[in-house]
């Protein structure tokens, strides 16, 4: 996963791997690896994410894990206008250094904390809109909306290998067959941007 | 030599007779040339002889052509052979060996490689110009850049690593030459990986992104897993670089099913004793064992031990690692790092521990694997090394697990006792007193852990009887314990003593009372402690008799007369001092085995001399010396602490009586208040049920009645009103009626006097008249009258003018 820092990432993932909340989290160094089963279509798919910091001082690291990934969530945080601004920078790096495949989901994290709001729902749907990714908006402390993030993906992922798009002998997309379940798959994940200033949790 | 010069030759033309040039002008015309002939042929000429030269010149060449050379890597790109010849000459010059042709000339510095690395990565792009040529095909110029990479990285591990990672996709294109299929720069290629990756987590984990483990399996398995060569032996290292201390990687391998992969690495062929193992396949099998042991190792966290130790149960791997231990034919080192890591697998895990416990070796008459492994142990035949893994082993099959500790303990109380098998207790008891230092030390550690933050296991080892002779009477073995420290003079068998008993009576008072009771312990203690050798072992021992003592003290229930708490603790001031004790105790702390001890749960110990103290016991000694301490100087009044404790004992008493009181009144108020809160409440209760109908009555009242109230108020007033004002007319009219009686009265009164006065009148006038006529006057009638005026007149004086007197015509 790519991210901004504090936007919740970390928070995101662990919310999906292990199913809970922790709300004071170190800021992620460099890049953190987690993973989880699912089931898409009766099929048992493995789906390892890495969640990828979000500072600017990691961007050099975090281009390394576009090459190779099969989707990507892009999170910015709902209370903060900056994290949504810097989306078109991310989205352009991500762009220009993955497969033209990847299936990229928007996400809209914090969405608990309402009273906060800075972006609206309808900013981020038009900007997914504009840019063909899927949106969503998810709190990573409720829960809400995370299981369908990363599912989402995944199903699009999953489709796009039935139609053939994701070459899965190929082992550059980011997707491997499993040995013991037929036709499982994994699929490397990872949103990213960063450059906000650090502290702050998700 | 010759070869050179006819060399240079060639390239430089014949230099002029008897003229030598100097090897400084000699390089600094081919840097000329190299840098600015026009002819490719020249350039690619003048890179030639420089590499040649660059071996045994390196100062000169590295000095003047550095800078040319990394030109030619940009502008020649083009042309392999040169770009080759400029990778090598730089490699050469950068290269952290010293060259043979250098070996007669001691001027040339020793890390002079380092130099140049430095000079040429001080412009980053320098790495970034090597890393474009890994692109090129070409096999010599792609196998010279990865050999140069090699070159500078082990000069400058860490700042190439910086750059490497800065420089995009810098670490998946090296990972890319992983599948190239020309084995020489694959191998090279991780030989590359193995340098990059090493203490750099974010490279280690873009490399593991990049799918390293699936290909360095395959490479594993494709040379033929532990019987592969050498570069099975660097795919190892470079899983090894990947995962240790690398939470993230270790996760990933994981949850990549990568524990499954590695099952084939543990397969030991049947005929294995035969063919037998070359040096090759001792080393990847270490490797693979090291593997494992990365995985499980105590310095990770509990959730990644616990979740890669169920796996390799899971999937066999255990097993595997069970059937090396068991096989003939291993060797020694391999055997003991199998052992070290059966242990860490085991380490914490329940059902793993249970299970190598059921493990049964194949010897005659079959034994329990554990037995055959301690008897290793104590068996001074074995290596030194092997025994300690043993021990290692036994640690981790005991650690936190109360069911096999108590297992151990259970064999040797007497009840239990099989006399026809060999048991672990009867082992360790055999080592604990055999004449072989390194088993007795091995035993008390062993026994130690059966015994660690095991409050029942402590109490039933009190239990346990040793028949030292035959016909002798039983002994326990904590008494033989302290008497065998009161007869070994060797150290090592000393401190194991002193630790087990440490352990044993650490927070246990019955085990105290015992210790204290067997005869002699506590004086050897005092004599110990308060010892003023300063060699550094014998400090050791000071110290750890210190602290046995201190225990003693802290844990001390008092039922031991002759050395209650108090009183052992007047001997150990007396008899050492305070300070004199604080500074033992703080010896121990400072000793360098207890800090290489307390560093990792396996101790790693070069020779037998090292072997004192465990890490187990340094843990407890960091958890109570500072308790100790503390109850040692608790009292400060030292000279007469038996008053003082009595006044003190009687403060305490009559506290606690006053206590008692306080709390019986407390209780009574509490009901009492209970009691009133309760009636408070009802009152309340009542009260607002009370307001509530009042105020519905209210309603009620202001609904349907207020007017007519008002009006009979109204009325009720105006008839008060009424009725008054009529009593006031009443009473003016008594009063008025008062006065006209009064008046009335006077007024009759008044008429009869005038009555009178009037007949006097008439009287007197009839005389008159008589008088008159008798005189002989006429008297008229109306004459006669006449007087009457002059009479009404006077009548009219008297009355007043009241009209209704109206004198009646006569």
């Amino acid at each position: 996963m790519l991210l901004f820092s504090g936007v919740g990432k970390s928070c995101l993932l662990l919310q999906f791997t292990d199913k809970r909340f922790q709300p004071v989290h170190d800021l992620t160094i460099g890049v953190e690896f987690g993973a989880r089963m699912i089931t898409i279509d009766g099929k048992q798919i493995k789906l390892q994410i890495w969640d990828t910091a979000g500072q600017e001082a990691f961007r050099s690291i975090t281009r390394s894990y576009y090459r190779g990934a099969a989707g990507a969530l892009l999170v910015y945080d709902i209370t903060r206008r900056d994290t949504f601004n810097h989306l078109t920078t991310w989205l352009e790096d991500a762009r220009q250094h993955s497969n033209s495949n990847m299936v990229i989901m928007l996400i809209g994290n914090k969405s608990d904390l309402e009273s906060r709001r800075e972006v609206k729902k309808e900013e981020g749907e038009a900007f997914a809109r504009e840019h063909g990714l899927v949106f969503m908006e998810t709190s990573a402390k409720t829960a809400a909306n995370v299981e369908e993030a990363f599912i989402n993906t995944a199903k699009e992922i999953y489709e796009k290998i039935q139609e053939g798009v994701f070459d899965i002998n190929n082992e550059a997309n980011g997707i491997k067959i499993g040995p013991q379940h037929g036709g499982a798959g994994s699929g490397g994940g990872a949103p990213g941007a960063g450059g906000a200033p650090p502290g702050g949790c998700c | 030599m010759d070869f050179l010069k006819s060399g240079l030759k060639t390239v430089l033309g014949a230099p002029e007779t008897g003229q030598q040039p100097s090897v400084a002008e000699t390089v600094e015309r081919l840097v000329e040339r190299a840098s600015n002939s026009t002819l490719l042929e020249d350039r690619r000429d003048a890179c030639r002889a420089l590499k040649a030269m660059s071996r045994k010149y390196r100062l000169e060449v590295g000095a003047q052509g550095l800078d040319t050379l990394r030109q030619i890597l940009e502008l020649d790109r083009a042309d392999n052979e040169t770009v080759n010849y400029a990778l090598d000459t730089l490699n050469n010059i950068v290269s952290p060996s010293q060259f043979e042709e250098e070996e007669d000339k001691p001027h040339i510095p020793m890390n002079i490689g380092d130099q140049f690395t430095e000079m040429f990565i001080k412009d980053p792009h320098n790495i970034q110009l090597v890393l474009d040529l890994l692109d090129e095909y070409d096999f010599r110029v792609r196998l010279s850049a990865v050999q140069l990479l090699v070159s500078v990285l082990t000069n400058r591990t860490k700042d190439i690593q910086e750059i490497i990672l800065d420089k995009p996709m810098g670490v998946s294109k090296m990972m890319d030459l992983l599948a190239d299929t020309r084995e020489v720069i694959r191998n090279e290629t991780l030989l590359l990986l193995i340098k990059l990756t090493k203490g750099n987590a974010n490279i280690q984990k873009i490399v593991a992104f990049e799918n390293a483990f699936d290909r360095l399996f395959e490479i594993v398995s494709s040379e033929g897993y532990s019987d592969g060569g050498i570069i099975v032996e660097d795919c190892l290292l470079l899983m090894l670089n990947l995962l240790k201390n690398n939470s993230s990687n270790i996760n990933f391998f994981k949850e990549g099913s990568y524990i499954q992969k590695m099952l084939p690495m543990f397969n030991i062929p049947e005929n294995s004793e035969e063919v037998g193992w070359s040096s090759q396949k001792v080393v990847n099998v270490h490797c693979m064992l090291q593997l494992v042991r990365t995985l499980v190792s105590p310095s990770n966290s509990i959730q990644i031990i616990s979740s890669c130790q169920k796996i390799m149960k899971n999937v066999g791997l255990l097993d595997a690692l069970c059937n090396i231990l068991m096989a003939s034919g291993v060797p020694a080192d391999i055997l003991t790092e199998t052992i070290n890591t059966v242990g860490e697998v085991v380490r914490g895990d329940a059902t793993n521990q249970e299970f190598i416990g059921n493990v049964i070796a194949p010897s005659y008459p079959p034994r329990p694997a554990i037995i055959v492994l301690l008897m290793s142990m104590v068996n001074e035949k074995q290596p030194f090394a092997l025994r300690c893994a043993v021990l290692y082993c036994f640690q981790c099959y005991l650690y936190h697990n109360e069911i096999s500790q108590s297992n151990l303990v259970q064999t040797l109380l007497p009840s239990s006792s099989d006399v026809s098998s060999l048991t672990s207790g009867q082992i360790l008891c055999g080592g604990l007193f055999s004449s072989d230092v390194l088993s007795n030390w091995f035993s008390a550690v062993a026994l130690k852990h059966a015994l660690i933050d095991n409050l029942t296991q402590k109490e039933q080892a009190l239990r346990v009887l040793l028949a030292t002779n035959i016909g002798s009477t039983p002994v326990s073995l904590l008494h033989q314990c302290t008497l065998l420290l009161q007869q070994t003079t060797k150290l090592q068998s000393k401190v194991a003593l002193l630790m087990l008993l440490s352990t044993w009576t650490a927070g246990c008072p019955p085990a105290v009372a015992a210790f204290l009771g067997a005869p002699g312990g506590v004086p050897l203690l005092v004599h110990h402690a308060g010892s003023n050798e300063h060699d550094d072992n014998e400090c050791l021992l000071q110290g750890l008799s210190a602290f046995l003592l201190a225990i003693c003290i802290h844990f001390n229930d008092d039922s031991v007369a002759s050395y209650s708490r108090d009183g052992l603790r007047q001997l150990l001031v007396k008899r050492i001092g305070v300070e004199t004790f604080v500074a033992k105790l703080s010896d121990v702390s400072r000793h360098e085995l207890y800090n290489k001890a307390a560093k990792h749960p396996q101790m790693r110990a070069a020779s037998p001399a090292d072997l004192l103290l465990d890490y187990e016991f340094c843990k407890l000694f960091k958890s109570l010396e500072g308790p100790l301490i503390e109850s040692v100087c608790q009292t400060p009044g030292r000279s007469s602490p038996e008053p003082q404790l009595e006044q003190y004992k009687s403060l305490i008493r009559q506290q606690d009586a006053r206590l008692q009181e306080l709390v019986q009144q407390l209780e009574t108020v509490t009901a009492h208040a209970q009691q009133l809160q309760s009636a408070l409440n009802d009152s309340q209760a009542a009260n607002s049920l009370l307001r509530d109908e009042n105020t519905l009555l209210k309603a009620q009242v202001g609904s349907s009645g207020t007017d007519g109230t008002h009006e009979h108020e109204e009325r009720i007033r105006q008839l008060t009103e009424e009725v008054r004002r009529m009593k006031e007319e009443l009473e003016g009219a008594r009063r008025s009626q008062e006065r006209s009686r009064e008046e009335l009265d006077k007024m009759r009164r008044d008429q009869n006097d005038l009555l009178e006065l009037l007949d006097d009148q008439d009287v007197k006038l009839n005389e008159y008249k008589m008088r008159l006529i008798n005189l002989g006057q006429a008297v008229d009638e109306d004459n006669v009258v006449e007087p009457e005026d002059n009479l009404s007149s006077v009548n009219n004086k008297i009355v007043d003018g009241k009209d209704y007197i109206v004198t009646p015509p006569l």
